[in-house]
């Protein structure tokens, strides 16, 4: 049986050992096991070539070498014939694979002995099956249209009109025709330091407000080099992060949300979302199965990311220019319950009624909403005066208000708090509190 | 060559891998199904088998020039033994013996998360055939700083 490269994508997922044979001037064989093989195109696949040098030295004196790879998914082996074409030490290629080298190493606590120096490109001559003694079984993986599928989410997340509606029509629309049930939608802070869930899918609690910096674990590293990065075996590998804690008391002691995480997770990928290639956030997905993800699925998420980055775009944009006609329902009357409303001066950080609200400029904008109700009993706020508000100290340039209100409307919204935020149109924000604020700073 | 901690290594279940080269200096792989210390300090014997990996028995029967990897799959220690080898039929015991490494090393990968359908394809020892391997060079291969190494412990 004649093989093509593409059809052995799942021999390329780093979840077996790859092993690579090579012979020096003399015929002498070496033979080591390989941490990382690419698909170049067609006919070239490239190998990471971190520090076995004799490896290296050989195929600069005999070109030949032969490499075992193995399908993930069944154990299948494949000999691939090849001929060593040429080595690269910059350009996208290399990039990428020192990337999937970098993450996956650090994960396994050894980022510093795992540098990829070079990338070798070989030309494959052939594919030959290696005789098993066992009938492999068929591939596992159902043929599902991810072309339609991604048209499918992509129109629903451009025809959204808000940061909810394009949040929630990336998440679900990737549950519902993808099959992926465990994600996080992460925005991009405006300094560029970490990123934010803003979105949550599949996680209890959902890890909105989390906050992961950049080149940290999968998530940091897509958000710091505007690259996918995936895993496909996570046995193989310690998992980053913090994983599964317990959240509330937590939370509030060292004021900072927990990152969600599954404990079985298998596989993870990360795909960064990018405006005229600059990184807005990322969009992060994990699953129990191993090789969850294959190469169009990356392509599936990579485009869908494209359009939820635009998209966010287009809606900063539109929220500077005026606002919508909108009214909140009138309130209930205010009962008798208080609502203990607590300022942290030095971190902007906000609990309400004990409870950890949230830090930063989100924390900032709650509490001068509440601070305006108070003084004015004003219930309704438009996006133009928060931006013009200086003590608010929003960025003058791309201060992705938007992002920042949504994250904190659900942010509220998922601690069940007696004080709300709700949407009343474009550039239009409502206040709900049931019961009488009282603010304290500290 | 053969020190009783590297011999007590090559004996446990590890991964072995087998490379080779023919007259044209293209490399074959195998992978072992078995190895262990003789009596002579300097040779190992390895059992493969001819029915998978045709193309490395032709090649050893050849030229005789052999490579063999000994990967620990729980913290990835490895070894690589380079030397010639002469092959003959595996008898009965060797056979028997090859089964158990077979039965330890599948424990071992599966106690790794391997699933035993994985594994199943790649260990067979159908028309098995034992490579008395006289070794020449041994070399740390563990990943890190001392990868490619000559065993410094080792001496004749």
């Amino acid at each position: 049986m004649t093989w093509s490269l593409v059809e052995l994508e799942a021999c390329f997922e780093g979840v077996i050992p790859s092993i690579i044979s090579t012979a020096d001037a003399d015929g002498i064989p070496n033979i080591s096991y390989l941490s990382h093989v690419a698909i170049v195109d067609d006919h070239h696949v490239a190998l990471s070539n971190q520090f076995f040098a004799k490896t290296a030295a050989n195929i600069r004196l005999n070109p030949q070498a032969t490499l075992l790879v193995v399908d993930g998914h069944n154990g299948a082996q494949f000999r691939l014939d090849l001929r060593f074409a040429y080595s690269m030490e910059s350009g996208p290629l290399f990039d990428s694979l020192a990337l999937q080298v970098e993450a996956s190493s650090a994960q396994a606590g050894m980022a510093d002995v795992m540098r990829l120096r070079h990338v070798d490109v070989f030309r494959v001559l052939a594919i030959v099956d290696t005789p098993s003694p066992v009938a492999t079984p068929a591939r596992r993986k159902p043929e599902r249209s991810r072309l339609d599928a991604t048209r499918g989410i992509v129109e629903r997340i451009a025809a959204a009109a808000d940061v909810d509606g394009i949040v929630d029509a990336t998440l679900d629309g990737i549950r519902e025709r993808l099959g992926f049930y465990h994600g996080l939608f992460l925005h991009c802070e405006p300094d560029k330091t970490q990123v934010v869930a803003i979105g949550s899918i599949g996680y209890t609690p959902s890890g909105i407000g989390a906050e992961v910096p950049l080149g940290e674990g999968l998530i940091g590293a897509a958000a710091g080099s505007g690259k996918t990065v995936k895993v496909s075996d996570m046995s193989r590998i310690r998992r980053f992060g913090s994983a599964i804690r317990a959240t509330t008391p937590d939370e509030n002691r060292t004021r900072s949300i927990p990152l969600p995480g599954m404990a079985e997770a298998m596989s993870q990928i990360a795909v960064p979302l990018l405006v005229q290639d600059a990184v807005e956030g990322v969009l992060f997905f994990e699953s129990a199965e191993r090789l969850a993800f294959g190469r169009d699925d990356e392509a599936a998420l990579a485009i869908i990311a494209r359009q939820a980055a635009a998209s966010l775009a287009l809606c900063e944009r539109l929220s500077l220019e005026g606002e919508s006609a909108g009214h909140r329902p009138s309130d209930p009357p205010a009962g008798e319950t208080h609502i203990d409303v607590v300022h942290h001066r030095f971190d902007d950080s906000v609990f309400v009624n004990g409870d950890y609200v949230i830090k930063g400029v989100a924390g900032r904008l709650l509490v001068f909403m509440v601070e305006q109700s108070l003084a004015s009993g004003r219930r309704e706020f438009s996006n133009r005066e928060i931006r013009l508000d200086t003590s608010l100290r929003l960025p003058d340039f791309k201060d992705n208000l938007e992002t920042r209100l949504l994250l904190l409307r659900r942010r509220l919204e998922e601690k069940m708090l007696p004080v709300r935020l709700i949407r009343l149109g474009r550039g239009k924000i409502g206040l709900e509190i049931d019961g009488s604020l009282r603010l304290t700073r500290q | 060559m053969l020190d009783a901690e590297l011999a007590a290594f090559i004996e446990s279940p590890v991964m072995q891998i087998v490379g080779t080269a023919d007259a044209a200096r293209r490399p074959g792989i195998a992978r072992g199904v078995g190895a262990w210390r003789t009596d002579d300090r300097d040779t190992i014997e390895l059992v493969l088998s001819a029915w998978q990996w045709p193309e490395t028995v032709a090649n050893i029967e050849a030229n005789g020039r052999i490579a063999v990897t000994f990967s620990r799959p729980s913290d990835y220690v490895t070894y690589q033994i380079k030397g010639t080898a002469i092959l003959r039929p595996a008898d009965e015991g060797e056979i028997e013996r090859s089964a158990g490494y077979t039965v330890a090393i599948v424990s071992a990968l599966m106690r790794n998360g391997l699933l035993p359908e994985i594994i199943a394809p790649w260990l067979t020892a159908r028309d098995a055939v034992v490579a008395t391997i006289r070794i020449s060079s041994v070399y740390v291969q563990t990943p890190g700083a001392q990868a490619g190494t000559k065993r410094a412990s080792i001496r004749r």
